[in-house]
């Protein structure tokens, strides 16, 4: 049971941001890739939010994004990408797979997590 | 009438037409239905029945004949009786034809048949009689003739009868035929004048209905397309369509308001765009500049060349960011732009605030940016502001600010210690640094020894200032004698480095000749203590400086207002230090005027030095002293008559001599008279061809002979005095002042060109940076008083292509020398 579902290939930044939103007080799963991510969220309906790296081996996060809303039909987790680059062709994908925001690396503690707080409420 | 009226009525008119037309129908039906049953039940089977009296009457003869030709007893038994119902058959027939004849002809035909039948019956009756009576043959007999006879009879009038029968029904059924279509007819009439009405009604109330939408729609469609708001469409009826075109019109008002409040607002942003003094622009989510940004912004990155281009590459060309930082401000506005707020939040981190840009003439702008997200009233960030502020000459500013309140706490620190402690400090620090760096130079590889005594050297400096307070020397002269400390202890890591070692010394040397530098040139203080003199140049409060360094703490580091107060009320702080008033600089020549006076054998003249309060320079302050002396003592000894001449002329015994001290014109300009005799120009026309400077018959005019009083060798004296001619000419005099970047020269100062004798006067000019205007900027007083500083006034916010005054004005200058930094 976790409230954040945090998908990222490298353990560096999955347990920044983990380790992040866990200290403010959020539960937190982790996920390797796209598809793990897929198969966390499909055992766990607690999680209400998913923060996603985008370039990740076996499946990237926006594939994973489209997976969660075609495969799995859930319209209600919220997605946010953690990003190094943006383009407007990633965009227009994310807006289709309905991912709600874009953090750009490095990310910013205090606003994220009062987003995400938000977002959780 | 309104439209639903209409359409009701029409819609009546309707219902009215087809009642009609049913009800004409229905009548119609009814009188064609009697014709109808008069034809099916009376005629036809009236007619038909005519035709079956012929066959009964058939009936009756066959019958008739068997009884005649009856054989036996029994069989005509069998025939009377059917006979007997043979007759009765016809009989009833015949009665039937009687009751329905329907014209006289039928009715007498029928009654000469039911006579014709009664003959005929009577003859068979007889017949029969016969029969019965056994008279076959006579019977036979009477069967031809008289039976026959009635028979034939009553077969012809049956036989008209139906003629008679069939022509009424023919007649009948054409009549019918007459009539149904007269019923056809007038349906169709009445149908066809139905539809017309209804037609001619239904053209008029469409006509009502549709012109008048069709004027709106096309009045309408004309506001719409001339978006000329003040237009109205004109009323005309009060029905559904002028309802309508008054709302219409009320909207159309609405528009015009609302049009002429986007118009207004549209305007106060364009004004607003060209005015304000900040570069804002917008970016588009293609990371365009929208074509609407502020006219300043075009002065701030000097290009005309805005509207549209990638913002990363309008604003950041140039500028001190790398690679990954513009990656990660591109990566920031896609991610924004046309995105939900919240991912500006997530990524606001991102944008720079200040940024150092070259621009194309070489010159780096300091520039600080500032973005907001503009939404797009749904909770999407629909384009990025940013707001671009040169603040170059701000943060210059407060470079200088700072450079100078550490000057300003170096004089004060300096001030707190005797002179003479203050130089030897300086001696002595200077001593040890030679010697360090004497000791460093010699030792290429690390010495025991050498840093030991380095080490003192350091640790010696840096105890004086501590005790003498000077602060900005022990954190250098420690950081030194650290590294002494840390290499005497073989710290890992630390090696001897020669060039290193050196360059620390440096530092340390700089911050020494600094605190000299200070004293010597700020505070005029070279050298040890001179008894007498030295006071003089103490003339700081120390109040003035620590309310000059509360000043520079207290102001506001982004008001370029402020910050250009502040920098100019220290600036000035800082050049009065060293200055003295024209009185002092001129005190030992004041001094000696009475004894001077009295060794020519005059009265003490009057010296009046108005400064206009202005100050000079110390460093302008011995030639001055020279050339004053010089200038003064010439006034008392050729300008000023004795005091017998004087009572002569009507002036009183003690001459006067004037100084005026004034800056105009970038210039600092020292004008001398006195109410003496004027130039001898006829003497020193006389002086000039003895001495060869000028042939005897050279064509002069008075301001070329004025001029010749400079030249080398002149004297204008007729004996050596012991006052004037002590070895120095106007010719050395004038030397002094152009040494000193200035100019001499005479002036006189009435129009009599050619007289023996012109009042006038001599003028000094020297560059302006030598005197100080000693009530500059009134910071000093408040805050000496103890009172908050005075609030800030609001800056004007300057238009661009008009300069931002970049110093406060003045207050004018009315207090004399006496005041401020006098001892």
């Amino acid at each position: 049971m976790a409230q954040v579902l945090v998908v990222d290939d490298s353990s560096t930044v999955r347990n920044e941001v983990s380790e992040f939103l866990k200290s403010n007080g959020l539960t937190v799963s982790v996920a390797v890739d796209g598809r793990d991510g897929l198969a966390k969220l499909k055992s766990d309906a607690a999680i209400r939010l998913v923060v996603s790296d985008v370039n990740m081996p076996n499946m990237d996060g926006l594939t994973m994004a489209e997976k969660i809303r075609g495969e799995l039909n859930n319209a209600a987790v919220n997605i946010i990408m953690l990003t190094t680059e943006n383009s407007p062709a990633m965009k227009e994908r994310g807006k289709a797979a309905g991912i709600k925001g874009w953090i750009v690396k490095p990310f910013n503690g205090p606003a994220v997590l009062a987003t995400f707080k938000k977002l959780l409420a | 009438m309104s439209i639903g009226q209409r359409i009701a009525l029409l819609v009546v008119l309707a219902f009215l037409a087809i009642a009609t037309l049913g009800g004409v129908a229905w009548y119609q039906f009814r009188l064609n239905a009697a014709d109808v049953r008069i034809v099916t039940e009376g005629v036809v089977p009236s007619a038909l029945a005519s035709a079956d009296l012929v066959a009964r009457l058939k009936d009756v003869q066959l019958v008739t004949q068997t009884l005649v030709y009856a054989p036996d007893e029994n069989e005509t038994l069998q025939a009377r009786n059917r006979l007997a119902a043979q007759q009765e058959r016809l009989r009833e027939s015949l009665e039937l034809q009687l009751a329905g004849a329907n014209s006289q002809t039928q009715q007498g035909l029928a009654a000469q048949a039911k006579e014709t039948l009664g003959n005929y019956f009577h003859a068979i009756d007889e017949t029969v009689q016969l029969k019965l009576a056994g008279q076959q043959e006579v019977a036979i007999a009477a069967l031809f003739a008289s039976v026959a006879q009635y028979q034939g009879e009553l077969e012809q009038i049956i036989d008209t009868l139906r003629v008679e029968k069939n022509r009424t029904k023919d007649s009948a059924i054409a009549a019918l035929k007459a009539s149904m279509s007269k019923t056809l007819t007038i349906i169709l009439l009445v149908t066809a004048l139905a539809i017309s009405l209804l037609a001619l009604f239904g053209a008029v109330l469409y006509r009502q209905i549709t012109h008048p939408v069709r004027d709106m729609q096309q009045m309408m469609s004309d506001i719409a397309g001339s978006q000329d708001f003040s237009r109205r469409v004109p009323v005309r009826r009060d029905d559904e369509i002028g309802r309508s075109i008054r709302a219409f019109n009320v909207m159309i008002g609405k528009i015009e308001e609302s049009s002429a409040l986007l118009r207004q607002k549209t305007n106060d942003i364009e004004a607003m765009l060209l005015n304000m003094p900040q570069g804002v622009l917008t970016v588009e989510p293609d990371k365009r500049v929208h074509p609407e940004y502020s006219a300043y912004l075009a002065t701030i990155l000097e290009t005309e060349h805005i509207a549209g281009r990638n913002f990363i590459e309008l604003v950041f060309a140039g500028s001190n960011l790398g690679a990954d930082e513009l990656a990660q401000i591109e990566a920031m506005a896609d991610s924004c732009i046309g995105e939900d707020q919240m991912n500006f939040d997530f990524n606001a981190h991102l944008l720079v605030d200040e940024i150092q840009k070259t621009m194309p003439g070489g010159r780096v702008k300091i520039l600080e940016l500032n973005w907001s997200p503009i939404g797009d009233g749904a909770g999407n960030t629909a384009r990025l502001m940013l707001c671009v502020r040169d603040v170059t000459e701000l943060r210059k500013l407060a470079a200088e600010a700072s450079e100078q309140r550490q000057e300003l706490e170096m004089i004060g620190q300096i001030l707190a210690v005797n002179q003479d402690k203050f130089h030897e400090f300086i001696v002595s620090a200077i001593k040890f640094i030679d010697e360090s760096e004497i000791l460093i130079r010699s030792h290429p590889l690390p010495d025991a020894g050498a840093l030991v005594e380095l080490f003192r050297n350091m640790h010696t400096i840096k105890g004086n200032a501590r005790t003498y307070g000077l602060t900005r020397l022990t954190s250098i002269v420690h950081a030194a004698e650290q590294t002494y400390e840390e290499l005497r202890k073989s710290r890992p890591g630390l090696v001897w480095d020669q060039q290193q070692l050196l360059g620390e010394l440096a530092a340390v040397r700089a911050a020494v000749e600094n605190y000299a530098r200070i004293n010597e040139v700020l505070l005029g203080r070279k050298g040890p203590g001179r008894q007498g003199s030295v006071e003089r140049y103490l003339l700081v409060d120390k109040n003035q400086i620590r309310a000059t360094l509360q000043q520079l703490e207290s102001v506001n580091p982004n008001s370029l207002h402020e910050l250009v107060a502040a920098r100019d009320a220290v600036r000035h702080t800082l050049r009065l230090l060293g200055t003295e008033s024209m009185e002092e600089i001129l005190g030992s020549v004041i001094e000696g005027l009475p004894a001077l006076a009295a060794e020519l054998n005059k009265d003490a003249p009057q010296l009046k030095i108005r400064d206009n309060g202005y100050v000079l320079h110390a460093q302008a302050g011995g030639m001055l002293r020279n050339v004053f002396m010089h200038l003064i003592r010439n006034a008392v000894d050729h300008g000023i008559e004795p005091a017998a001449e004087r009572l002569a002329c009507g002036k009183r015994s003690a001459g006067e001599i004037r100084l005026d001290v004034e800056v105009s014109d970038e210039q600092l300009r020292l004008t001398l008279g006195d109410d003496g005799r004027g130039l001898a120009l006829v003497r020193i026309r006389e002086i000039a061809v003895r001495k060869g400077l000028i042939a005897p018959d050279a064509r002069l005019d008075d301001a070329e002979l004025a001029q010749l009083i400079f030249c080398p060798g002149f004297s204008t004296a007729s004996k050596i005095t012991e006052v004037s001619g002590r070895g120095v000419g106007m010719d050395a005099v004038q030397e002094f002042v152009q040494r000193e970047g200035g100019h001499i020269r005479i002036v006189f100062t009435d129009q009599s060109e050619g007289a023996a004798f012109r009042p006038f006067a001599m003028q000094i000019t020297l560059p302006a940076m030598l005197a100080e205007q000693l009530e500059g900027l009134a910071l000093a007083p408040a805050m000496l008083a103890g009172d908050a500083p005075p609030p800030a006034p609001a800056v004007p916010l300057p238009v661009p292509g008009q300069a931002v005054p970049d110093r406060a004005p003045q207050a004018p200058i009315e207090s004399s020398s006496e005041q401020g930094f006098k001892a």
